[in-house]
C-alpha cells in the first residue's frame, strides 16, 4: 500500500496552499511546529502521513480545522476503482 | 553542544574503541574491549542528550523504528537458526557406538568458529539495519527535493 494511503484510501492535503496564502516557507512552518523541513516536504508530497498530534499542530498553526487541511482523495479513489472494475 | 561537535565526538570514541580493540587482541583480554565498548556507548548516549540543534521528529523516529523492527524480524530468525544448530551439537551423542570404548561425542563448536559466526551475524545485522534505514528514509521522503 502506498504511504499516502490510509485504510486503502488515498489522502491529500493542502499545506502547500495554506503556506502560500500566508507566504510561509517550509522551514518557517517546520520551525514553528518543531519538526524538520524534510517532514513538511514529505507530508506535502504525500510520502508521509502525519500523526494525529502533528496534524492538529499544523491545523492549529494555520487556524483551521484538521479536515480543512487533510482529506481523503476520493476523486483519485473513484477513478482507480472505475479502472479496476473495467479491467475485471 | 552543536551537532557537528557531537559527530566529532563519535569519531573520537570510534577511534579509541578501535585502538582498544587491537590492544585487547594483543594482550588477549576480551574483557577490555567489552567494558570499553559499553562505556563508549553510554558516553555517546549521555553526550547526545546535550546536543541542542538535533531535531528528531516523528518521521525520523518512524524511520528508525521501522528499520529496527525489520532488522530484528530477519535477525532473530538467522540467530535462532544458528543457535539451534549449536544446541544440536551440544546435545548430539553418537547412537549405537560400535567401538569400545565408545567414541567421544563431537566437540562443541570451537570458540574460533563461534567468533566467525558472531562476526558474520554482527555484519549481517549492521548491513540489514543500514539497508532498511536507507529504504525507509527513501520511502518517507528523506531525499525529496522541492522548488524551495
Amino acid at each position: 500500500m502506498p504511504e499516502n494511503m490510509e485504510n486503502g484510501r488515498p489522502m491529500k492535503n493542502n499545506i502547500k496552499v495554506q503556506r502560500a496564502m500566508r507566504d510561509l516557507t517550509q522551514e518557517d512552518l517546520a520551525l514553528a511546529i518543531g519538526v524538520t523541513r524534510q517532514t513538511i516536504l514529505a507530508i506535502e508530497k504525500g510520502k508521509y502521513i502525519p500523526s494525529l498530534d502533528l496534524a492538529f499542530k499544523i491545523a492549529h498553526y494555520f487556524g483551521v480545522t484538521v479536515e480543512e487541511i487533510f482529506s481523503y482523495d476520493d476523486t483519485i479513489q473513484t477513478i482507480a476503482m472505475k479502472d479496476h472494475n473495467k479491467t475485471e | 553542544m552543536k551537532k557537528n561537535t557531537f559527530y566529532l565526538f563519535i569519531g573520537c570514541i570510534a577511534l579509541a574503541l578501535l585502538a582498544i580493540f587491537w590492544y585487547s587482541i594483543e594482550v588477549h583480554l576480551p574483557i577490555i574491549i567489552i567494558i570499553a565498548f559499553i562505556i563508549g556507548i553510554i558516553l555517546i548516549y549521555l553526550v547526545r542528550r546535550k546536543v541542542t540543534d538535533f531535531i528528531e521528529d516523528e518521521r525520523s523516529a518512524k524511520i528508525t523504528q521501522m528499520a529496527g523492527m525489520r532488522t530484528f524480524q530477519i535477525f532473530w530468525i538467522v540467530f535462532c537458526a544458528f543457535s539451534i544448530g549449536a544446541v544440536m551439537e551440544i546435545l548430539h551423542i553418537p547412537a549405537f557406538p560400535r567401538s569400545f570404548p565408545p567414541e567421544r561425542p563431537p566437540e562443541i563448536i570451537p570458540p574460533r568458529l563461534m567468533g566467525y559466526i558472531q562476526l558474520g551475524l554482527l555484519c549481517l545485522m549492521i548491513f540489514l539495519y543500514v539497508g532498511f534505514r536507507i529504504y525507509y528514509a527513501r520511502k518517507y521522503g528523506e531525499w525529496e527535493t522541492d522548488e524551495e
